[in-house]
């Protein structure tokens, strides 16, 4: 946990040092169009945040795309499914205390299910019995919990190494990393292999789950960085919309009820 | 008994409800609509026929249920307006082959794709059609197809898949570019053009 605060605000530097050396130019007050466009775009240290996007980019094409890349072609979809399912259930803990602090008994009681089932019948969480049954999986972490608390987003950041964010999502990103619990094993050898493990194969399950869609968006779009960020702030934003909903009570379906 | 006015308010009560009504009727219509579009896209990837084959009839599809000549003013937003007849012309053409090419494209990595159809929801001026679209080793998309009245036809005039629809994103991209090559509409439709070479 120490390591990763470590890493983030050596980030944090990185970032503020970019900051000073290149902020957006406003477009002049008299295009208002241009500058409608502008704050809808909410990128004011655009030229900072496409240097780190553009080492980002470097460090996905030489690393990270090869490496997915393997993993899909190494690894049957079945098997990649499984280890999918197991992130997922790990991940289960910090869903649930979100989706608390979120206010939403339903959604909630949605993951506790989720947990519950694929954790016992699910054997750990290899198999995902529960969306079956009726409580599929939803997004919720801290980023959004303070959205849905009504913190604004702040400006679009580029994080090293983890890509699109914002201060809120990134401090979200933070509070959810230390809110794991598995950070809290006990010291070990074999408990800190579990963690980097972990780490490691969740980034490649992500990166790997994408390879298609962002290759094709790098060949398709003018400006991948653009269109990046807006596609990242449109689904973050309907993650968030997701979330604010009421909740309506129904029945899952496992029980005879229709979802 | 009904007075005067509440005859009258009955008819300002009818008056009022009659844009609903016709809501209500728009709305089965674009569900329809895209119950058959959706049928006739899974009919298509999943039919086994040759690639080049498929990729016609795909064509065929889109350009009969989108409004590709109004999304492509979309995409170009404000800067439609300093275009000259001439450019819109020609950017209109190159985002049709791009868009249709973008789409077509990739079709073989549709096989085994199916849709169930969700409800139809009236917004101000177009009517949203849920949708979600299953492929095999993938985890479920929500997709929702906006369809608008044009000329009379029901058309898609955008679709958001997971929140993220492709006509603003597409309109993103486009405006990034045009604000670094000095908002010139000229480099990006020569842009488009390369894209276009590169893709066929």
């Amino acid at each position: 946990m120490q390591r990763i605060v470590q890493s983030f605000s050596q980030a944090v530097v990185l970032v503020a040092a970019l900051v000073m050396a290149g902020c957006a130019t406003a477009p002049p007050a008299d295009d208002p169009d241009a500058v409608a466009e502008f704050k809808q775009t909410n990128d004011p240290i655009e030229p900072a945040n496409r240097v780190v996007y553009a080492v980002n980019d470097k460090i996905d094409q030489v690393v990270l795309r090869p490496v997915a890349v393997g993993y899909n072609y190494v690894l049957a979809p079945g098997v990649r499914s499984h280890i999918h399912n197991l992130l997922d259930n790990l991940g289960n803990p910090v869903t649930l205390m979100n989706d608390m602090l979120q206010g939403k008994p339903r959604r909630a009681g949605d993951t506790l299910m989720r947990l519950v089932l694929n954790t016992t019948i699910g054997v750990g969480g290899f198999f995902d019995v529960a969306t079956g049954w009726g409580w599929p999986a939803h997004d919720a972490d801290l980023g959004m919990t303070f959205a849905v608390w009504g913190a604004p987003e702040g400006p679009y950041l580029m994080l090293p190494i983890f890509g699109p964010s914002n201060p809120r999502d990134g401090i979200g990103m933070v509070g959810d990393m230390a809110a794991t619990p598995t950070g809290y094993l006990p010291h070990g050898l074999e408990n800190t292999v579990f963690g980097y493990t972990k780490t490691v194969v969740g980034a490649v399950d992500a990166r790997a789950g994408v390879v298609d869609d962002l290759d094709k968006i790098k060949a398709q779009a003018l400006d991948p960085y653009a269109t990046i960020r807006s596609l990242w702030r449109q689904h973050r934003q309907s993650q968030i919309d997701e979330a604010k909903k009421p909740e309506i009570l129904t029945q899952p379906s496992a029980w005879g009820g229709s979802k | 008994m009904l007075g005067r006015r509440g005859l009258a308010g009955f008819g300002l009560a009818i008056g009022l409800l009659a844009p609903f009504a016709a809501w209500a009727d728009d709305t089965d219509q674009a569900e329809k609509f895209v119950d058959k579009l959706l049928k006739d896209l899974s009919a298509v990837v999943n039919g086994g026929k040759p690639v080049d084959a498929q990729k016609a009839a795909m064509r065929q599809i889109v350009f009969e249920a989108v409004d590709i000549d109004g999304v492509a003013r979309f995409c170009l937003g404000r800067f439609w307006r300093t275009a000259t007849p001439q450019q819109q012309k020609d950017y209109t053409e190159i985002f049709r082959n791009v868009m249709v090419s973008n789409i077509t494209g990739k079709v073989g990595e549709y096989q085994g794709v199916s849709f169930a159809l969700g409800k139809g929801q009236a917004r101000v001026e177009e009517i949203s059609v849920a949708s979600t679209v299953n492929r095999p080793g993938n985890a479920p998309n929500k997709v929702d197809w906006l369809v608008a009245n044009v000329g009379g036809k029901p058309r898609v005039i955008d679709v958001v898949a997971e929140g993220t629809s492709l006509r603003l994103t597409q309109r993103n991209d486009y405006s990034a570019f045009l604000q670094r090559n000095n908002n010139d509409v000229q480099a990006l439709i020569d842009a488009l053009k390369k894209q276009a070479v590169a893709a066929n």
